[in-house]
């Protein structure tokens, strides 16, 4: 069942993109769009959006980059483990659940570092890679996505993007315990 | 909050950083200036007054524990190095870090005056009688401030990386943005969004069920869900652009803005690709069985995401900032 679905998304997956750019242009051809120009007009846009995210994702990377140079992480995984370890989430798959939202590249490191550590198939293995499935690095998505757009003022965004990554991390917990718990 | 949680990261990390290495040197964790007995095996028969032998430093794993006081290398220690002998004795050597090199001098080695390489002086080197190995004294370079020489390059290596993804998103950007505005020429943007009409309007109830912004939204979604990231990317910005179009003010973001935000943030995708390739590399018996787990935790994500991002928006100080309401009622009075 799993195997089928797979295949399945696999198959989309790759069909996906040919097929669109086959529909978009093969549409506008026949609904008469002059598409060679219409294709440019648009895609003139493709720098400035680019360019004008390099300032925002600087300021985000790099604070992430020291942060994790100087590794803060585990001091703050030892402050926070004893709540952790109330709900059954193992103390070395924590350091996983605080680097998801601030860094993708950090987290795949440490996910890599714990299966080659437990296993891959070992409960912390399982949950890591869980994990890492869970959520998208939220900080690189706010800096890239607001700041495409010039938004300085972010309001409710990162509450609620960390409260997204709190119910994905408390979630991966939850499946793994009862589907492969100790 | 991103103030806060910005400087919280740049200041936690410049504390902890320095108080690591004020620990390290009191602590004296890499025993700097405190020669080391090593055995240095090295079958080349030397010629000439002036040395240079190829080699390995051979400690066992409870000698190195014991200079360093630690616990940490639990195999022998077989480093290859290269020591340069003077005629009165003296000498100097060096070594590079590579996969078998100990986790301390791996670590020292990233701070030390040739990048990846640790050097030091040989104090007293006594061959055996077929020269095939040696007692020897050796004396590392001194190690310090570890941590912010890692915090400096960091910060520049960091910064070079953002500058090297937005770059690399010029192409991709350019290819799908194109494509995007011919699909919206010829119409078919809003075909697609009728589709979803009664999913959309509930979740951006500010942005009209036509407009561009919602079928750059679709799109957005169903590559990320597909696990077309380089397609969803230029997806979402345009997404971004459109819903920008229809912000009262300009530098804030909207309540719609926030909602897609948390959709994007919860990253629901049908197969978490990177981890099953990850698990597949280190020998799992069964990679894919993470798909149901990381759909149920990302479910979550993305659910309690949507749910906040309209809680929050009701709160006083989230909605003063943003006079969406009033405004779109006023101008429904004078339209």
């Amino acid at each position: 069942m799993a195997d089928l679905f797979r295949s399945v998304i696999n198959i989309i997956s790759v069909f996906a993109i040919p097929l669109m750019i086959a529909v978009f242009l093969g549409w506008g051809f026949i609904k008469k769009v002059h598409v060679y120009e219409v294709f440019v007009e648009g895609a003139k846009d493709g720098f400035q959006t680019a360019i004008r995210i390099i300032p925002y994702l600087v300021a985000m990377l790099f604070a992430i980059g020291i942060f994790r140079a100087s590794g803060a992480m585990d001091l703050l995984a030892m402050i926070i483990s004893p709540v952790t370890n109330l709900i059954g989430m193992p103390a070395d798959t924590l350091p996983m659940a605080l680097m998801r939202p601030l860094s993708g590249s950090g987290s795949l490191g440490i996910m890599t570092e714990l299966m080659k550590t437990h296993g891959p198939d070992s409960f912390i293995g399982v949950l890591a890679s869980t994990m890492y499935g869970s959520s998208e690095t939220t900080f690189y998505v706010l800096a890239v996505y607001f700041g495409s757009v010039n938004i300085k003022n972010s309001r409710h965004a990162v509450p609620v993007g960390l409260l997204a990554d709190l119910a994905g991390m408390l979630g991966a917990v939850f499946i793994c315990r009862i589907l492969f718990g100790i | 909050m991103l103030n806060y949680i910005w400087i919280f990261l740049i200041a936690v990390a410049l504390l902890v950083g320095a108080g690591k290495d004020l620990n390290d040197e009191v602590r004296n964790t890499y025993q700097n200036g405190v020669p080391l007995e090593v055995t240095f095996l090295s079958p080349q028969i030397p010629a000439g007054s002036v040395l240079r032998r190829e080699g390995q430093f051979y400690l066992t794993a409870n000698q190195f524990n014991d200079f360093y006081k630690t616990t940490s290398q639990h195999e022998e220690v077989k480093q290859p190095a290269v020591i340069s002998l003077s005629a009165d004795g003296s000498g100097t050597f060096i070594f590079s870090s590579a996969d078998a090199t100990p986790e301390l001098w791996k670590r020292m080695s990233t701070s030390a005056s040739a990048r990846d390489q640790l050097t030091g002086t040989v104090e007293k080197i006594e061959f055996s009688d077929d020269k095939s190995w040696a007692k020897a004294v050796i004396l590392l370079e001194p190690i310090r401030f570890v941590k912010l020489k890692a915090i400096t390059q960091a910060a520049i290596d960091f910064a070079n990386t953002a500058v090297e993804i937005a770059i690399g998103l010029i192409g991709v950007m350019a290819l799908w943005l194109g494509l995007m505005k011919v699909a919206e020429e010829a119409g078919l943007v809003k075909v697609l969004t009728r589709m979803l009409t009664p999913l959309t309007k509930r979740l951006f109830p500010d942005v009209p069920s036509d407009h561009p912004a919602i079928g750059a939204i679709i799109m957005n979604t169903a590559a990320n869900m597909l696990g077309l990231s380089n397609a969803a990317t230029p997806m979402g910005l345009k997404a971004m652009e459109e819903l920008n179009k229809l912000s009262p003010k300009t530098g804030t973001a909207t309540n719609a803005m926030v909602t897609f935000l948390a959709i994007n943030t919860g990253g629901l995708i049908l197969i978490p690709a990177t981890a099953i390739a990850v698990r597949a590399a280190a020998g799992s018996a069964n990679p894919g069985i993470i798909i149901g787990t990381a759909i149920f935790g990302a479910g979550c994500a993305t659910l309690t995401g949507i749910i906040a991002s309209k809680i929050l928006q009701r709160l006083p100080r989230y909605k003063k900032e943003m006079p969406e309401e009033e405004k779109v009622a006023k101008e429904e009075r004078h339209g």
